[in-house]
């Protein structure tokens, strides 16, 4: 569905409703992925649908219906069960009034056509390159190649009235060998830029240099972190910018903003219209969403808001809102962590003893307030002696603050698109001195 | 509602355009959640969705095609993409895995409710969690108060090209509580029950079980004490779990390696591999004697209790882990057979746009004998831990560190002061068979995990591990805040 049809279902819908205010949000997405293990595909799958959500508002009273039944009748019901549970609902005196939006332009890149028009065949192809690069080495691999489409259309009785349409695609390969495995992926709006091949390889030869790992201590190490790893480990910091954290205590910042809470060569900005991750450029109330420096040089400068938090704060709207009324509070969802000004290997030539990690694994919280996470390395993690890289080592588990890492950190200098299923960010790799890990395994 | 029609088409379409094997699963969805918030309530919303997932099995490669679509030609289409897309990767195979079913059924079956939760007027529950949730406010130190319900229906209409038909209507349930105390520099949370909340198969029957109100009060006076309580201590203690850790360990360190496409690699570059590999089936000693695993998927009450599962398998009762030796596997038609078994009926697909895959459904510890007071009666020191805060375990599934909301210090026998920021690590094998009591029935629940997460596109995953308390020997307590 394009964008003209969401919009004239969601004002069909909106003309359904006699609610005191009422916002109509449409969703469209068309997503395919091919899976693979042990060179050959075995899960192979797509779908389709589209989704019309109504938020109704009555006084100061809320209710929500959400289908994907799109005739007139069940659109009027629609309607009909949001105003109805809204009447029922007790009044949130707080409750703001829904925003009128404003003119906000999808960044260059963020839709291909040929990523929304990717056939089954062209996906398998791009899943053979892979196979046969894992065939030459005696290798199995593991993994997905990924294209999908995606539209969202919202207009609301203040005259909010906002459209996007993104396309994006993924490869995610873990390459296994005898004794060891290697991992590498790779993201874009445009298809036409992955190279699933170089991505294969890429992963076959860190399952290769790991081979016949070595265990090694567990303690305080040097470590260098590749953009897939520090991702992961940066994204259990994302909600500590939201403006509802910050409020109520749980974040890092809750002490206030201007003051120094990390290393000072670390900025980290929120940015929907980055070039390696072009985004929507509103937020799912349809308020145009703000390009925000977060951390400036280890100072914290901006929180992320939506409309009610933005309200309850006295604060301005940044356009980060998840679709409203909602327990998770505004999002910061497309952040970017400054670079540094050295390569990587530079890094790596740097450092006497240490250890190169590609990739962590089932992060968790440990303790909210300091940020502190646990987690286990895995698919590729190499010991540094003497500025080079030497061999694989086993397995470790870590515990380590966030915050404390990001005091004592040196940035590479090119940034990398990297995701898991619930984030996708753009981030440097990192050096970071004595991370804490606490125990070891036997692969 | 019947989809016959429908499925006789799709079923027709895909065939005709070469499908060896096909079917097709309808799914009428309502999902209903109410979550009161710091006094207003910050989610009230009605979802319905309704589909269609269509697989196509074509020279031994599967393909899956799901839509909202029901037209003619949205089904036409549907059927037709799926075929299209299993010959892709029929094209490009190196063997052949995919199989058809062997068994056909025709079937109905609806979980048992006490009470459709539908009956119960929306300003009754409305109230119930704004009263339960003003009860958590205890101090201005509770800085966040959550008191949520779920409520789900699942109507599903399965066919086949070998004649199944099956129809079932699926009604689950949850609610929960949880106060975030701010202060002294710290955060802590507590949450009942246990640390998700009551989720189960069933009605309003199962809400009422979770008595909210009754405990808010606690629960949030405990997540105020946490904040001035001592520190938990770090070193090799004997420790006791309440019983939806127990669960919630059975889920990490059980339920996820006894997953047969785990075992075979199909989750490899995500969820991981298992230790568990086939070569160690009759032969490894997972655990201690006294721990029994067993899938049960008619249990009543059983959050992933169903008639049947998502490629038209009836449910079944079998063994994973008996006397603590390791005896069986989670399985789909396709991984049963490469190993020479039949499914024991645990694929699930979150919903109609989503493919089936192998999940764990209800994976049961089975009870001990001894009373749950009982099991701190030969602890001369040790730590009683409740309610899962954090939970990791490696791509192995061997070297896990959970964290729980609060504890108790056990000093010769008694439960003493209580203790925050409880942390225990280990390895797998050695940590159940460091298991030397299970308490009773008596204290036995069908803890349901309604959020597990499996598979790419991820999928959320309802199941259950039903436990009761059990006790560890010399357990590594303390890493996560020792570093």
């Amino acid at each position: 569905m394009d964008s003209a049809e969401r919009e004239t279902l969601a004002r069909k819908v909106l003309a359904f409703s006699d609610a005191d205010q009422t916002e109509v949000l449409v969703w469209s997405a068309n997503s395919a992925l091919t899976r693979f293990t042990h060179n050959m595909v075995h899960q192979n799958v797509a779908d389709a649908d589209v989704s019309v959500r109504v938020r109704a508002i009555v006084g100061k009273r809320t209710g929500v219906a959400i289908t994907n039944v799109l005739d007139d009748a069940a659109l009027k019901d629609l309607a009909s069960r949001a105003i109805e549970m809204a009447r029922l609902a007790p009044e949130d005196p707080e409750l703001p009034d829904l925003s009128a939006g404003g003119e906000a332009a999808a960044p260059e890149g963020a839709y291909v056509e040929q990523t929304a028009a990717a056939a089954p065949e062209a996906r398998a192809q791009m899943c053979d390159a892979i196979f046969k690069t894992a065939e030459a080495h005696d290798y199995w691999c593991a993994g997905y190649v990924t294209t999908s489409s995606h539209g969202v259309t919202i207009v609301n009785s203040s005259g909010a009235r906002a459209s996007f349409d993104g396309t994006d695609s993924g490869v995610n390969v873990k390459m296994t060998a005898d004794d060891s495995t290697g991992f590498a992926e790779g993201y874009d709006a445009d298809v036409t830029r992955l190279d699933a091949h170089a991505i294969g390889a890429r992963s076959a030869e860190k399952a290769k240099a790991s081979a016949r790992p070595r265990s090694v201590d567990p303690g305080e190490w040097t470590v260098i972190l590749e953009p897939a790893a520090f991702g992961e480990l940066f994204a259990y910091l994302a909600g500590h910018f939201s403006a509802q954290n910050f409020d109520e205590g749980s974040s890092f910042l809750s002490d206030g903003l201007d003051k120094l809470y990390l290393g000072e060569n670390v900025t980290i900005s929120d940015d929907y219209a980055h070039p390696l991750n072009p985004g929507m450029p509103f937020d799912y109330e349809g308020y145009p969403t703000k390009r925000l420096t977060l951390v400036e040089g280890g100072v914290a400068k901006n929180v992320v808001t939506d409309n009610y938090w933005a309200h309850k704060l006295n604060r301005e709207n940044t356009g980060h809102g998840l679709p409203a009324p909602n327990a998770y509070g505004p999002q910061a969802s497309h952040l970017v962590v400054a670079p540094g000004s050295k390569p990587l290997a530079q890094l790596i030539a740097e450092t006497p003893r240490g250890l190169l990690i590609t990739r962590f694994w089932y992060i968790r919280p440990v303790d909210q307030k300091k940020a502190v996470v646990t987690g286990m390395t895995r698919d590729g993690t190499f010991l540094i002696e003497n500025g080079e890289i030497t061999g694989g080592v086993r397995n470790m588990r870590f515990n380590q603050s966030i915050i404390e890492a990001l005091k004592r950190c040196e940035f590479a200098n090119a940034l990398h698109r990297t995701g898991g299923y619930s984030y996708s960010l753009i981030v440097p790799a990192v050096k970071i001195d004595g991370f804490a890990f606490s125990s070891g395994t036997e692969f | 509602m019947s989809f016959e029609g429908p499925a006789a088409r799709a079923l027709d379409t895909a065939v005709s355009r070469g499908a060896d094997y096909a079917d097709i699963r309808f799914e009428n969805v309502r999902s209903e959640r109410i979550e009161a918030r710091n006094g207003v309530v910050a989610t009230l919303s009605d979802t319905s969705s309704r589909g269609y997932g269509v697989r196509a099995l074509v020279d031994g490669a599967w393909g899956f095609a799901a839509s909202s679509d029901l037209s003619d030609a949205g089904i036409d289409r549907a059927a037709s993409r799926a075929v299209a897309i299993a010959r892709a990767g029929a094209a490009i195979a190196r063997n052949r895995m995919g199989h058809a079913p062997a068994k056909t059924y025709t079937d109905r079956f609806a979980t048992p409710v006490k009470r459709d939760p539908h009956d119960v007027p929306l300003g009754e529950r409305v109230r119930l969690l704004l009263d339960a949730e003003k009860a958590l406010h205890v101090s201005p130190k509770v800085s966040v108060g959550r008191a949520w319900m779920d409520l789900w229906t699942t109507d599903k209409y399965f066919y086949s090209t070998i004649g199944s038909k099956i129809e079932q209507r699926l009604s689950q349930t949850g609610s929960g509580i949880e106060a975030m105390a701010v202060g002294e520099g710290d955060v802590q949370t507590r949450t009942f029950p246990g640390d998700i909340g009551l989720y189960k198969a069933g009605g309003w029957e199962i809400i009422e079980q979770a008595q909210l109100a009754a405990n808010a009060q606690r629960i949030g006076e405990e997540a105020v004490a946490l904040l001035s309580a001592p520190q938990c201590p770090s070193g090799t203690f004997d420790i006791i779990l309440g019983g939806s850790q127990v669960s919630l360990q059975i889920h990490e360190s059980c339920g996820h390696p006894a997953e047969l496409d785990r075992v075979m690699g199909w989750e490899a570059n995500f969820s991981g591999v298992s230790f568990l590999e086939i070569e160690q089936l009759g032969r490894l000693k997972y655990g201690s004697d006294i721990v029994t695993i067993v899938i049960d998927n008619t249990l009543p009450e059983g959050l992933a209790t169903v008639g049947y599962d998502d490629e038209g398998t009836k449910s079944t009762v079998s063994d994973i882990i008996r006397n603590g030796m390791l005896v069986g596997y989670e399985m789909s038609n396709d991984t049963a057979r490469a190993i020479g078994r039949e499914s024991n009926a645990c694929v699930r697909a979150q919903s109609w746009e989503f493919v089936p895959m192998i999940r764990m459904c209800n994976l049961n510890l089975l009870p001990g004998d001894v009373p749950f007071e009982n099991l701190f009666d030969d602890v001369k020191d040790g730590i009683y831990m409740e309610s899962n805060r954090s939970w990791s375990i490696d791509d192995h599934r061997l070297n896990f560190q959970f964290g729980c909301e609060m504890a108790w210090e056990i000093k010769n026998g008694k439960r003493g002061r209580m203790l925050k920021n409880p942390t225990y690590s280990g390895m797998t094998p050695q940590f159940w068979n460091s298991c030397d009591a299970i308490a009773d029935q008596d204290s036995w629940v069908a803890w349901g995990t309604p959020n597990c997460g499996k598979g790419e596109p991820i999928q959320t995953g309802r199941t259950a591990q039903c436990a009761s308390p059990a006790r560890f020997r010399n357990v590594l307590v303390g890493a996560g805040y020792r570093g």
